[in-house]
């Protein structure tokens, strides 16, 4: 792979500034159809286009959901938060499931979890330095 | 008998007492500030201004009759059901522990929980809606695997003191626990 890094390239400015030429576009072709009345568009032959109902529903619709989107997101992940009363907040299915020997003497010990009452003991029954 | 300046984790303040009644009995009270007369006074007025507005474009008079009752006994459940007067626990060495809360009401909840059961008095860390509090809680041992947790029980769940409140409490409490 050549470019991992997020840093400004040419070609990404290139990239950008088309995509923002072709939506600046896109919103004055919007507007000119959500504008022009009916009756010249089917003069001009563009009898089979959607009702300008949708003009104004579309974006209500999109502004709508995103605030509901908002306000779900943070719901659900309060939701899914463990009440303070569960056994997952002190320890898991790996932690109860890990090997305690070491397996070499005096060389750098297992990474592991460490139960909560030894980590009590350290923060709060150590003498102060 | 201790009493410092204590906050819970809004900020309200609240009071510890400790009392030792012998090397292996210690009893920790956090007390909760009374209901004020004055937010009760301010609530009573909004809710019942706003139901002589409802009254006044409505001309009903139902509207202010419930409004009196609705104040009444949501007053009444409130005091009963959810406003805590102070919590506790009482640690005897060896028997095991006991906590109590009481209402504003004079209503009393206890548990008691036997030293067999308890694994240990730990303070723990755990998100809370929108932030990380510290609690204490009791870790719970199975008859059948002592060095697993079967089940947390969170200490002072409606006073929710702060962590210096709570390290006193720890200290104390690893003290009696740790003998037995």
């Amino acid at each position: 792979m050549v470019a991992k890094s997020p840093s400004p390239l040419p070609e990404r400015a290139i990239y950008g500034f088309v995509l923002f030429l072709g939506s600046q576009f896109g919103f004055f072709l919007f507007c000119l159809w959500a504008y022009i009345p009916e009756e010249w568009l089917h003069s001009i032959g563009l009898t089979y286009w959607p009702q300008k109902y949708w003009a104004l529903a579309v974006p209500i619709y999109l502004l709508v959901a995103l605030v509901i989107t908002v306000v779900l997101l943070f719901g659900v992940n309060m939701n899914n938060t463990a009440p303070l009363d569960s056994v997952d907040i002190i320890t898991d299915v790996y932690a109860q499931g890990q090997r305690t020997t070491d397996c070499r003497k005096g060389g750098i010990p297992r990474l592991k979890d460490v139960s909560i009452s030894e980590v009590n003991k350290m923060f709060y029954l150590s003498p102060k330095l | 008998m201790e009493d410092e300046a204590f906050t819970d984790i809004n900020g309200k303040s609240i009071s510890l007492d400790c009392q030792s009644h012998s090397s292996l009995c210690s009893e920790f009270i956090v007390s909760v500030p009374k209901v004020s007369i004055g937010k009760v006074m301010v609530y009573t007025c909004c809710v019942w201004l706003l139901a002589y507005a409802v009254f006044f474009f409505t001309e009903n008079t139902a509207v202010l009759s419930s409004a009196i009752f609705i104040t009444l006994v949501g007053m009444m459940l409130h005091i009963h059901f959810v406003k805590v007067d102070h919590e506790s626990l009482l640690v005897i060495g060896s028997l095991g522990i006991q906590v109590s809360s009481s209402y504003a009401s004079g209503r009393e909840t206890t548990t008691f929980i036997e030293m067999s059961k308890i694994k240990d008095i730990v303070i723990n860390e755990a998100i809370y809606m929108h932030q990380i509090i510290y609690y204490l809680c009791v870790l719970l041992k199975e008859p059948s695997d002592p060095n697993a947790v079967s089940s947390v029980v969170p200490l002072f769940q409606s006073s929710k003191p702060r962590l210096n409140c709570l390290v006193k409490v720890y200290k104390s409490c690893q003290e009696i626990i740790s003998k037995c």
